[in-house]
C-alpha cells in the first residue's frame, strides 16, 4: 500500500514521491535506507514520519528539501520536480519554498537571534522594513521579544529551538521539514515546543513532515506512516 | 603497544591529512630555511678557511710591508745574515684564465718544505732519468710560466697536463703551462694556480718585491719572535697568520650575520604556524579531550599528550625540513659565494658541506619551536572543565578576555626592544634581537588590532551585503582563536616584505645620488687588479678632447685585527665636489688634505673606528708606522666601506708604490664619449686589456651588483611568505572543518554554493586586508630599525630613507592577494561539500 493523503483533509497534492530510492556505501557495503518509495502529502497536511534511528527518517527528509539527491526517483514539491532541477536551481527553490528545523537547532553561533531569522529574509530578498515587523512578530509568537540580540549559546535547549523554529517559518515556507525537533528537549519543554510548531504551520496553512520517535507527538498529527526496511508503510 | 590515549589522538592528526601536511610543511619550511642559510654560511666560510689554511701551510706568521709588499732583499737578509730557515718568500694575486679568476701563489720550492711541504707532492710526467719531484724542480727553475694546480681546478679548465694555455694578469697577457697536478683530495687549492716566484713577479708586476714572508716560530718561542721583530727593518711588520685570516673572514661576518637573522625570521613566522597547527588539532578535539578527561586521563597526562604529539610532528617536520634545506642550501650556495666574491674575497665553494652542527641546529629548533608552540594550547586544553562539548562561542569569549592581556604583554615587549635598542651601543646582534623583540611584540597586538577593526567594520559590511557580509567581516572577530595566529603569521610576513623593501629601495636612492655624485669624470679606465703600464698612462692622457684626468689606486693596508682600503687620489681640478664630504667644511678640508700629513676616512670607517675630524689615526707607511691627521669623513657605499683617502703626493711620499689602477677622463664639452672610449681600447690594445666604461655604464653595472646582492634577501623573504601563505591557508582549512555544519546548514536554508564560497572568500579578503593594514606601522618602523640601526650598526653606512606609498599599497594588495590565494581551496571545498553528507558525518 502507498502511503497517499488521507481524503478528508486533502485540498491538492503538495509533494509526491516516486519511485525513490537513496542507498549509501559503508565500505564494501551497499547499505539500502530508500527503496523505491512512493508517497503523496497534501498541501496543510502535518505527518509525522516515524522509524527506527538509522531507517532513513533524515535521508528522506532531505530529500524533500532537495538538500540531497536520490539514486532513482523522483521528488515533486508544489509542482515542481525537484530531482530534475540543476543544484542551483534545486538551492533556489528550497530557499523560497522549504523551512527546515533540526534536532540539534543548527543556529549560527556567531549570529544573534535576530540575525539568525534575518539571514533567511535577506536570502530571500525581503526588505528591511518588512523584514524587521517579520522577526519582531515572529519573535513575539514564539515567546522570545525580549531576546533578540542574545547569541545563541547563552539561549536554553528550548529557546534555541524557538528560535530554528521562527527561522525556519519566517520566509512562510510552503513545507516545513522537521527532523526531530524535541530530540534535545525535556519533556514539558518538547510539549510545548510541537504546539507552538503546529499552531504555527496549521496558521501558515503550509506542509508539515515532522520525524519522531515519540508515539504522543505522533498522536497529535494529521496522519503517521513509518518507514521500515526502505518502505514507506501507513501506520 | 601504543596507549589508546594516544592512539585517539593521532588517529585524528592521520584523519586530517590536510591540517597534518600543512603544519608539516610549515614547520618543514622553517627549519629547512634555517639549516640552508647556515649549510650556505658555514660552507663558504669553511671553504675559506681551508683555502687560507692551505695556502698558508704551517706558517704561523707572516712579515708584510707597504701596499708594494717587501723588497725582496729583505727575505734574503732575513736567511742569509740572521740564519732563519723556517721562511718562505710568497708574492700572491690573481690573474684570469679563460675569464675564470685564480689566485696566484708565487714560491720557492726550496724554501717550502718548513711550510708548505705539499707544493712539492704535484704529479709530474717523470722523464729520462729524472723522478717526477726532480722534474718539478727541475721545470719550476727553468720553465718560465710553469704551473701546477688541482686537478679538479685543471679539469675544469679543460687543461691537461703539458698543455700551454693563456694567463691574463693586470690586463696583459702571459703564457702559462701546466707542469702538473695536486690530487682533487687535497681540499682548499681550488682555483689556485701556483707558481715558481719569479713567474708570479713577472705576471703580476712585482719583479723584486715580494707579497709577504711566511714564517714558523715553534709554540711559546717568544725569543725567536722578538729576535725575528727586531731583525725587520722599517715598513715590514710581522702578524699571526690566524689572525690575518681571521680578519679577512671578518669582513663577512656582518653579511653573514645579516642573512642568518633573515632565516631566523622564517622560523618566527613558522613558529607561528606550529602554534597555529597545534591549537587547532587541540580546539578541534576539544570534544575528544572532554572525553579522555571525564574517562579519568589526568591533567598531566593530557598535558604529556599533546606535547608528545608536537614532539613527534616537530620531529617528522623538522627530519623533512633539514633534507629541504640541504637542497636549498646549495642553491642559497650559488648566492651567497657569488656576494662574498663580488663584495668581499674570493671563495671557491661548489658544494654545501653538509655539517653536523648546522643539522643539529635545524633538528632543535623545529622540535624546539613545536613543543613551545604546543605548550600554551597544551596548558589552557588542561585548565579545561571535563565537560563534553564546550561551545565554540565560550572559547571566543575565552580568547576575548585573554587578548587585552595579550595585547599589554606586545606594548610591553616593544618598549623592551626600543630599550634595547637604546642600551645596546653598536652591538649588531643585540640590534637584531631587538627588531625580533619588535616583531613578538607587534605579533601579540595583531590580534586585538584586527578584533576591534572587524567589529567597526561589520555595521559597514552589513549595510553593503547584508546579512551575509556582515557574517564574513565580524567572523574574523568571531573566530580569533583560529584566525588570530595565521593573520599574525601574514602580518609578519608583510610587515618584513616592507620593512626590507623600505630598506633596499631607501639604499638603492642613495646609492644612485652617491654615483650620480661621485662619478664625476665622464670615462673610467683600469685594470681590477694590478697596475696600469706607466707609459700607457701617459699615452691615454694624451687623447684629443680630454681635459683633464684623475688617477686612483687602491690598495690594503692591514693591522693585527682588520684591513682597511686606502685610497689614493689624484683629483682632476674641479672634481673634488664628487667627494660627500660630511662633518667639516669642503674647503677648509681639501686644502689640508693636499698638503699636509691629513687624510679622509670613510663614513663606516669612521662609525667603526669611533674617530672624526681632528682625530688622528696611525697608518703602517712604507717608511714605519705614521701618524695622519683625519680632516674629515666622505660618504661611501663602497662595500669595502671601512677606507681611508688620501691625496696621491702624500701617497707618493710614504708609499714606495707607483702604481695606477683607474684613470678618470675629463672630456671637453662636446667630445663624443664613445669616440674615446674607442680612442682608449685601441690605444692600449695589445699592451694592456683595460676595462673601459662610461660613466653611465659604471652607474648601471653598480646597480647590477647592488640588485644581485639582494636576491638573496628577496629569495629569503618570499620563503617566509610561503610559510604565512601556509598559515592562511592551513587557517581557513580548519576553519571550514569546524564550520561545516554551519555551511551544510546555510546551505539548507537556501545559500547557494556560489554565495557559501564567496562569504569565505570575502571573509579571507578581510583577513588579508586587516593583516596588510596592520603590516604598515611594523613595516615602516622595521625599515627604520634596518637603516638607522641594523646597516649602521653591521656596515657603517648611514641611509636616507624614504617611504614611497607604492610599497605600503603593494604590500596591502600582496597580503589580499595571497589570502584570498589561500582562501580559494578552503572556499571551493566549503561550497561543493554536500550539506545531507555533512550534515549525516556530524
Amino acid at each position: 500500500m502507498s502511503p497517499t493523503s488521507s481524503s478528508n483533509s486533502v485540498s491538492e497534492v503538495d509533494i509526491e514521491l516516486r519511485g525513490l530510492s537513496r542507498s549509501f556505501r559503508e565500505g564494501d557495503r551497499e547499505h539500502v535506507v530508500l527503496d523505491n518509495v512512493d508517497a503523496d502529502f497534501a498541501r496543510g497536511e502535518i505527518i509525522a514520519l516515524r522509524g527506527r534511528s538509522g531507517s532513513g527518517k533524515s535521508t528522506l527528509l532531505n530529500l524533500i528539501g532537495g538538500i540531497d539527491a536520490p539514486d532513482s526517483g523522483q521528488v515533486t514539491v508544489s509542482g515542481v520536480e525537484l530531482t530534475s532541477l540543476p543544484e542551483r536551481e534545486r538551492t533556489l527553490f528550497r530557499r523560497r519554498n522549504i523551512g527546515f528545523v533540526y534536532q540539534s537547532f543548527n543556529l549560527v553561533p556567531t549570529l544573534t537571534v535576530d540575525d539568525n531569522i534575518r539571514l533567511v529574509l535577506e536570502l530571500n530578498k525581503v526588505g528591511r522594513r518588512d523584514a524587521d515587523s517579520r522577526i519582531a512578530e515572529l519573535l513575539q509568537s514564539v515567546g522570545l521579544a525580549d531576546r533578540a540580540q542574545s547569541y545563541p549559546d547563552v539561549l536554553s535547549g528550548g529557546e534555541q529551538q524557538r528560535v530554528a523554529i521562527a527561522r525556519a517559518l519566517s520566509h512562510r515556507p510552503s513545507v516545513l521539514l522537521a527532523d526531530e525537533p524535541t530530540g534535545n528537549l525535556d519533556e514539558n519543554t518538547a510539549t510545548a515546543v510541537i504546539e507552538l510548531l503546529e499552531t504555527l504551520v496549521r496558521d501558515s496553512g503550509g506542509t508539515m513532515i515532522l520525524a519522531t520517535h515519540s508515539t504522543t507527538i505522533a498522536s497529535t498529527c494529521d496522519r503517521t506512516i513509518e518507514l521500515h526496511n526502505g518502505k514507506l508503510v501507513s501506520r | 603497544m601504543i596507549p589508546a590515549t594516544y592512539r585517539a589522538s593521532f588517529s585524528y592528526m592521520l584523519r586530517h591529512p590536510w591540517q597534518l601536511a600543512l603544519a608539516l610543511v610549515g614547520i618543514g619550511i622553517g627549519v629547512a630555511v634555517i639549516v640552508a642559510v647556515d649549510l650556505a654560511n658555514s660552507s663558504a666560510r669553511k671553504a675559506f678557511l681551508l683555502s687560507m689554511d692551505k695556502v698558508t701551510g704551517e706558517a704561523t706568521h707572516q712579515l708584510i710591508g707597504g701596499p708594494r709588499g717587501i723588497e725582496e732583499n729583505v727575505y734574503v737578509r732575513l736567511r742569509t745574515d740572521h740564519g732563519l730557515e723556517a721562511i718562505a718568500p710568497v708574492v700572491d694575486g690573481s690573474v684570469e684564465v679563460d675569464d675564470v679568476r685564480l689566485d696566484v701563489l708565487g714560491i720557492d720550492l726550496f724554501a717550502e718544505r718548513e711550510i708548505r711541504p705539499f707544493t712539492a707532492e704535484a704529479t709530474v710526467p717523470e722523464g729520462g732519468d729524472d723522478s717526477s719531484t726532480q722534474n718539478l724542480f727541475s721545470a719550476f727553475l727553468t720553465e718560465p710560466g710553469s704551473v701546477t694546480m688541482s686537478a679538479r681546478t685543471a679539469s675544469e679548465l679543460g687543461i691537461d697536463v703539458g698543455e700551454s694555455f693563456t694567463v691574463l694578469a693586470g690586463g696583459v697577457e702571459f703564457s702559462g703551462f701546466l707542469l702538473g697536478t695536486y690530487d682533487s683530495d687535497q681540499g682548499g687549492l681550488d682555483n689556485v694556480v701556483i707558481v715558481d716566484i719569479a713567474t708570479a713577479q713577472a705576471w703580476l708586476g712585482q719583479r723584486g718585491w715580494l707579497s709577504r714572508i711566511d714564517v714558523r716560530i715553534a709554540d711559546g718561542d717568544a725569543g725567536a719572535l722578538d729576535r725575528l721583530k727586531q731583525s725587520l727593518p722599517s715598513g715590514v711588520r710581522v702578524l699571526t697568520a690566524a689572525g690575518r685570516t681571521q680578519a679577512t673572514a671578518a669582513m663577512s661576518q656582518a653579511f653573514m650575520t645579516n642573512l642568518t637573522a633573515m632565516s631566523l625570521l622564517a622560523l618566527l613566522v613558522g613558529l607561528f604556524l606550529i602554534f597555529n597547527s597545534v591549537s587547532f588539532s587541540v580546539l578541534q578535539r576539544r570534544g575528544l579531550i572532554a572525553v579522555l578527561r571525564a574517562l579519568g586521563v589526568t591533567r598531566r597526562q593530557l598535558f604529556a599528550m599533546i606535547l608528545t604529539e608536537a614532539a613527534v610532528l616537530g620531529t617528522i617536520a623538522a627530519i623533512l625540513g633539514v633534507v629541504a634545506g640541504t637542497w636549498l642550501g646549495e642553491q642559497l650556495l650559488t648566492l651567497v659565494s657569488r656576494s662574498i666574491n663580488d663584495l668581499y674575497f674570493r671563495v671557491s665553494v661548489t658544494a654545501v658541506t653538509v655539517d653536523t652542527f648546522s643539522v643539529a641546529k635545524g633538528l632543535v629548533a623545529g622540535i624546539g619551536a613545536a613543543l613551545v608552540a604546543a605548550a600554551a594550547p597544551a596548558i589552557e586544553a588542561t585548565t579545561w572543565e571535563p565537560r563534553l562539548a564546550m561551545s565554540r562561542s565560550t572559547l571566543e569569549r575565552r580568547a576575548g578576555r585573554v587578548l587585552p592581556l595579550v595585547t599589554a604583554l606586545g606594548v610591553v615587549t616593544m618598549a623592551m626592544a626600543a630599550l634595547l635598542l637604546l642600551v645596546s651601543g653598536r652591538d649588531l646582534v643585540a640590534g637584531l634581537a631587538a627588531v625580533f623583540l619588535l616583531i613578538l611584540g607587534f605579533a601579540f597586538c595583531v590580534p586585538f588590532v584586527v578584533r576591534r577593526a572587524s567589529l567597526a567594520l561589520s555595521p559597514v559590511a552589513r549595510g553593503l551585503g547584508g546579512t551575509t557580509a556582515r557574517m564574513a567581516v565580524s567572523g574574523v572577530a568571531t573566530s580569533l582563536s583560529r584566525t588570530g595566529i595565521a593573520i599574525v603569521a601574514l602580518a609578519i610576513a608583510v610587515s618584513a616584505t616592507i620593512g626590507v623593501s623600505v630598506m633596499v629601495d631607501s639604499f638603492r636612492a642613495s646609492v644612485q645620488d652617491w654615483l650620480q655624485q661621485t662619478l664625476q669624470a665622464d670615462i673610467y679606465a683600469g685594470v681590477q687588479r694590478g697596475a696600469m703600464l706607466p707609459d700607457l698612462i701617459e699615452d691615454l692622457a694624451d687623447i684629443e678632447g680630454v681635459t683633464a684626468i684623475s688617477t686612483s689606486r687602491r690598495t690594503w693596508i692591514e693591522t693585527a685585527a682588520e684591513r682597511t682600503q686606502l685610497l689614493a687620489v689624484r683629483m682632476a681640478p674641479g672634481s673634488y665636489a664628487g667627494t660627500d664630504v660630511l662633518d667639516a667644511k669642503p674647503d677648509e678640508v681639501w686644502a689640508a688634505w693636499e698638503s699636509g700629513d691629513t687624510v679622509l676616512v670613510s663614513e663606516p670607517y669612521a662609525y667603526q673606528n669611533r674617530v672624526g675630524p681632528g682625530d688622528r689615526i696611525t697608518l703602517p707607511t712604507s717608511a714605519g708606522e705614521r701618524s695622519f691627521a683625519i680632516a674629515a669623513s666622505f660618504r661611501s657605499y663602497d662595500i669595502n666601506a671601512s677606507a681611508v683617502m688620501i691625496s696621491r703626493d702624500n701617497y707618493d711620499r710614504y708609499f714606495d708604490d707607483d702604481g695606477v689602477d683607474t684613470l678618470g677622463f675629463y672630456l671637453s664639452p662636446g667630445t663624443n664619449v664613445d669616440a674615446v672610449i674607442d680612442e682608449i681600447r685601441s690605444i692600449s690594445e695589445g699592451r694592456q686589456r683595460l676595462r673601459v666604461d662610461s660613466n653611465a655604464r659604471i652607474r648601471d653595472l653598480s646597480l647590477e651588483i647592488f640588485d644581485q646582492t639582494f636576491v638573496i634577501t628577496d629569495v629569503l623573504y618570499w620563503l617566509a611568505t610561503g610559510v604565512a601563505f601556509i598559515g592562511i591557508l592551513g587557517a581557513m582549512l580548519a576553519l571550514q572543518l569546524e564550520r561545516a555544519r554551519e555551511f551544510a546548514m546555510l546551505r539548507a536554508l537556501g545559500m547557494t554554493p556560489g554565495q557559501v564560497g564567496s562569504m569565505i572568500t570575502t571573509q579571507t579578503g578581510v583577513i588579508g586586508l586587516l593583516s596588510g593594514i596592520a603590516a604598515i606601522p611594523l613595516g615602516v618602523v622595521m625599515a627604520w630599525v634596518l637603516i638607522k640601526v641594523i646597516n649602521r650598526r653591521a656596515f657603517g653606512w648611514q641611509i636616507d630613507m624614504a617611504v614611497t606609498p607604492d610599497i605600503l599599497v603593494n604590500a596591502v594588495i600582496f597580503a589580499v592577494g595571497a589570502s584570498l590565494l589561500a582562501g580559494l581551496y578552503p572556499a571551493w571545498r566549503a561550497a561543493r561539500s554536500r550539506p545531507a553528507v555533512v550534515m549525516r558525518e556530524e
